[in-house]
């Protein structure tokens, strides 16, 4: 890790890259995936389940993730590209995340981020809203929230 | 004023286009008088009437023409059909030479003097020639020319042609130097004056003489069909020459007696030939370029006959006695028939024999490039072949030629699928040799080798054949070994008996001021070429791939190897390690090591343990008692050593455990897992007399090595077996899953299936014990491709028989099988022949690793598919190669397979047209 810190070239970046994909296909998890667009490996698609138990029980969503030279120093540009309705989400998929922003670390990887987006989705910061009607319904009418999250939610095929 | 303008342009015009049809005249019969005539063009009247001052001369002038053509004229025609004529010269009276004197230097000469331009006689004999070599000689000429001159016809047609042109040529000079001659030179004594200037016959009458031959070889030369004139004597010049130096390659005609007269009968024949061809004017450029001809070609028919025999036998170079050829028998030869056509030799006298010797040497080159895989293959006894293109390569282009027309033979005949790549390897060491024998600074091989050597890297076995080979004694391995289909070759073993060279060479041996055999590198070297400090043949096949690629393949190897090896110094392979290490540097090879000491550990503290342990009898693992422990039933096999490979952290002795079975002795090699390549690891039972050895072992092992836990590999090892059956013992060295096999068919003490079979020979006699396939997969927990191979072993040894399907039975008495039986048991021989080649090896397939990461694979499939949508095989392919650390080794076959697999699985859906997607739950 001392190394990568020290270092950003591309080819560093690309075996860090490499290994936490190794690392994810040794430990697959069934609720979270990602995997590189191409051989130069900065761009990925992540695939995350909405937890159960939470409005997005059942739904699925796509993540682009792209990585900048400087990664891990710099955290990745996550967005969602499948349309969704949450409190911290704006209906261009950005999202407001600490970790994604001033809160990042080195030591965060794929796996930690595609974790705390799903604990996102079940537990949203309703202090700094991006979209401040999901915030309130979250808050006042779960089942309105409900029903707002299925009418946004598109499956990947309808993309 | 028009008229003169139209005579002065005409004159111009006749002067340079002589119009013989138009200008010539035939002599006037001499009773008739001539009035004179009208130059065309020219007012008929006007030399008349214009002209009376010259009426008298031109009617004198009229008589004396008329008499002097009358005398001077030739036949038109051909007297008689073979081309010969007689010209019956009336005799030449005081009137003719008046006449001519008058005509030649007297006021006739020309009629000029009005301004009116007469034909003067010299002129019209020329055309007078003219037309008497178109009526007479042509047609003859062109009759024997018309045709293709046949090759046995040549000479005569030549030698008849050269006669006829020579009669014609001396009947028409003979009238110019007897009669027109004397008189001109007469005058030209006589007088100063000098001849008309509009005459080219201002030189006096030899320059006339020389002018008149020259135009009479210029009618001959275009009577004649210049191309197949110079082929025919291209022709006679190869035969002369052909004969001459004793080929006999003419078809049909031998004529190998009467060598000696033949031959300077022929020299003879061409030399006067060729003299009098010249003669006529024939020995010209045409006849020099045939001459050219026949001469190259003749070389070329000699150095065929007669250079293109390598010397097999004192192996030397053919070259001297070529060059010595050329100079003392072509040379010679060129030089006469140059002199013959007589070309202007002086120019190039003394450079020539140097060209045409390079000439010879070139053709030979070239003939010897053109055989060169052959002595390639060959090498050793081929050298004479090599030191001629030594010779050869000395030559501008000849290096160009080699390397163009060696590499094509290359491609064509070695670099195909057909070829072993025992094969290739082995033609590579020899063309390594014979290239370092060609050029020593290695440029030439460097650029012929590349295509070798880049098809040998994409060769999947090389790596495993060199390193297999280094590793292979070529003084005990059998013929058999290094057969054609073999995986070893026996060159590269014996390389590895040559000691090592050139191993402390200065770092730069440019630098060596001492050096006094120094030599500049070739000039076709490229600006950064170098030569390798070490030229031995091991060292190219060492540097074939990438030096981590090679240390890879090697590390797997070479596990493979020492846990095979019986070798207990393993001489060889530190000898081989050692050496690798000089030349691909040490810091690489720490696995290799590790490796090699692993096994050297083992032995030493395997002895060290057996010394602890009282129980263990004196004698060594290599020679255990025979005999079976009394408590085994008849059936025992016994296992006397037993290797097993230990995977575990740090090296460390094992020792055999002798508590329950004294007589058995266990010996393991505990391998540093991290350091050695994946080893086969078939988990199966294997037999409770030797896990309780293997128990012991350990215990042994924790107490001497600070508590480290032994991890066991069963699949790995071998055992020696003694089964003792009622009508024999056998002793078989198996591995041990065959052994463990062998051993299920012990009847089993409180197995009832065994017991209700009857244990042992006391029931029954012909029938032993019986197994079937599922049954011995449950007791071994082996795979069933295991348990399948490990009973081909056993009934290829004749000792199990296939019952029923599946079923398998101890034979017990060899004399209760019948032959079919025997022929199974050559037939599963072979099989399990087959069958142990493969589980032979120790180190895990490609095969198997694809079989072990399917899990692996699948899970990148999954995840590929999961968040890029659906995929062609392809581009999953692609994705694989690029997402796993350290590529997908496998071609689309593989990756079908597994994709079928997955769909089987449930994981993944065919979607059709080979695109795959994942299956929803």
């Amino acid at each position: 890790m001392a190394s990568n810190l020290s270092n950003t070239r591309t080819g560093n970046v690309a075996q860090r890259l490499q290994k936490e994909l190794m690392d994810m296909m040794l430990s697959p998890s069934t609720t979270l995936t990602a995997f590189p667009d191409d051989e130069n490996l900065t761009l990925w698609t992540a695939t995350i389940e909405g937890p159960t138990e939470t409005p997005y029980a059942g739904l699925t969503f796509k993540l682009s993730m792209e990585f900048a030279p400087t990664y891990p120093m710099t955290p990745p540009v996550v967005l969602f590209k499948t349309p969704i309705y949450h409190p911290n989400i704006d209906f261009s998929g950005r999202i407001c995340l600490d970790i994604l922003k001033d809160k990042w670390s080195a030591i965060y990887n794929i796996s930690s981020v595609l974790l705390s987006l799903q604990s996102l989705l079940g537990e949203p910061n309703n202090s700094s809203p991006l979209n401040a009607e999901a915030a309130d319904l979250w808050d006042k009418d779960k089942e309105e929230f409900q029903r707002k999250v299925l009418a946004r939610h598109k499956t990947p095929e309808e993309l | 004023m028009t008229t003169s303008a139209m005579d002065h342009s005409h004159l111009i015009f006749s002067a340079l286009f002589p119009v013989p049809s138009l200008s010539h005249t035939t002599p006037t019969p001499s009773a008739t008088a001539d009035l004179g005539f009208a130059q065309p063009g020219e007012p008929f009247e006007g030399s008349f009437v214009n002209n009376p001052a010259g009426q008298h001369r031109t009617a004198r002038r009229n008589i004396a023409w008329s008499t002097a053509t009358g005398f001077l004229a030739l036949p038109k025609t051909t007297s008689d059909s073979d081309g010969g004529f007689r010209v019956h010269r009336p005799l030449k009276t005081q009137e003719v030479e008046e006449a001519l004197r008058y005509l030649l230097v007297g006021e006739g000469k020309s009629g000029d003097a009005e301004g009116v331009k007469q034909e003067g006689l010299l002129e019209w004999y020329r055309d007078e020639v003219r037309l008497h070599f178109a009526g007479a000689v042509r047609p003859v000429v062109t009759e024997l020319w018309e045709k293709p001159v046949s090759l046995q016809h040549a000479w005569d047609v030549l030698e008849e042609t050269q006669r006829i042109l020579q009669q014609d040529q001396d009947q028409c000079l003979r009238p110019f130097v007897e009669h027109i001659a004397p008189i001109l030179t007469q005058s030209s004594f006589s007088s100063s004056m000098t001849f008309n200037a509009n005459d080219d016959s201002q030189n006096g009458p030899e320059a006339l003489y020389e002018q008149m031959q020259r135009d009479i070889h210029a009618l001959f030369a275009y009577s004649i069909p210049e191309r197949r004139f110079s082929q025919t004597l291209g022709y006679v010049l190869y035969d002369a020459g052909c004969n001459l130096f004793r080929l006999y390659i003419r078809q049909g005609k031998t004529s190998e007696t009467g060598a000696s007269e033949d031959t300077r009968a022929i020299r003879v024949r061409m030399t006067n030939l060729l003299q009098n061809l010249a003669r006529v004017g024939l020995g010209g450029d045409t006849a020099q370029k045939a001459c050219a001809h026949a001469m190259d070609k003749l070389m070329a028919s000699f150095i065929e006959s007669h250079f293109l025999k390598v010397d097999w036998y004192s192996k030397q170079s053919i070259v001297s006695q070529l060059q010595t050829w050329v100079e003392n028998g072509f040379a010679p030869l060129v030089h006469l028939a140059m002199e013959c056509l007589q070309c202007d030799l002086t120019d190039q006298e003394t450079s020539e024999l140097q060209q045409w010797q390079d000439m010879a040497l070139g053709r030979l080159g070239r003939a010897r490039v053109d055989n060169l895989f052959d002595f390639v293959i060959n090498w050793a006894k081929s050298l004479g072949g090599i030191l001629d293109i030594k010779e050869y390569l000395k030559l501008p282009d000849a290096k160009q030629y080699l390397v163009t027309h060696f590499s094509k033979q290359i491609s064509r005949r070695l670099l195909h699928p057909g070829a072993t790549t025992t094969y290739i390897l082995n033609v590579y060491i020899s063309v390594i040799r014979v290239f370092h024998e060609l050029e020593p600074k290695g440029v030439l091989l460097e650029r012929v080798a590349r295509p070798i050597r880049r098809y040998l890297r994409e060769r999947s076995d090389t790596a495993r054949i060199i390193i297999s080979s280094l590793l292979t004694d070529i003084n005990d391995a059998q013929d058999t070994k290094f057969g054609p289909g073999s995986e070893l070759s026996r060159e590269i073993a014996r390389e590895m008996q040559k000691p090592m060279t050139n191993l402390n060479q200065d770092a730069d041996e440019d630098l060596n001021w001492n050096d006094m055999n120094w030599q500049p590198l070739p000039s076709d070297a490229s600006l950064d070429y170098k030569k390798s400090k070490m030229d031995d043949v091991i060292w190219f096949l060492l540097t074939l791939w990438d030096r981590d690629d090679f240390i890879t393949e090697m590390k797997t190897i070479f596990g493979e190897h020492l846990l095979k090896c019986q070798d207990p110094e393993y001489e060889k392979e530190i000898r081989l390690l050692e050496l690798i290490k000089i030349r691909l540097g040490d810091d690489k090879l720490q696995a290799c090591e590790v490796m090699l000491r692993d096994i050297l550990d083992s032995k030493r503290i395997n002895a060290a343990i057996r010394t602890n342990l009282t129980t263990v009898p004196p004698s060594t693992p290599n020679n255990p008692p025979p005999h079976t422990p009394p408590n085994f039933g008849p059936k025992t096999p016994q296992l006397r050593q037993t290797r097993s490979s230990t995977k575990h952290r740090t090296p460390a002795p094992t020792s055999v455990p002798g508590a329950a079975k004294p007589e058995i002795t266990l010996s393991a090699q505990i391998l540093s897992s991290n350091f050695w390549p994946t080893l086969r690891d078939d988990i199966f039972k294997i037999p409770t007399p030797i896990s309780e050895l293997q128990a012991s072992y350990a215990r042994q092992f924790e107490a001497i090595r600070g508590m480290r836990k032994l991890d066991w590999i069963p699949a790995l090892g071998d055992t020696s077996v003694v089964l003792e059956l009622e009508d024999r013992t056998v002793e078989v060295n198996a591995t041990t899953f065959q052994a463990s096999i062998i051993y299920a068919f012990q009847a089993q003490p409180g197995e009832e299936w065994a017991g209700s079979k009857g244990k042992g020979k006391s029931k029954s006699k012909a029938q032993g014990i019986t197994r079937n396939v599922e049954q011995l997969e449950e007791m071994l927990q082996m795979d069933e491709g295991l348990v399948r191979q490990g009973l081909a072993f056993w009934v290829g040894k004749s000792v199990l028989r296939e019952s029923h399907q599946d079923t398998f039975a101890v034979i017990e008495n060899l004399s209760t099988l019948s032959s079919s039986n025997a022929d199974d048991a050559a037939a599963a021989q072979e099989m399990a022949e087959a069958q142990a080649q493969a589980a032979a090896s120790t180190v895990k397939s490609q095969t198997d690793l694809l079989k072990e990461k399917k899990g692996l694979y699948s899970q990148f499939i999954v995840g590929m598919l999961t968040n890029q949508g659906n995929m062609p095989i392809m581009k999953i392919g692609m994705m694989l190669k690029i997402a796993v650390p350290g590529g997908f080794p496998y071609g689309g076959e593989e990756l079908k397979g597994l994709l079928g697999w997955m769909i089987e699985e449930g994981r993944l859906a065919d979607l059709g047209g080979g695109v795959y997607g994942v299956r929803k739950a």
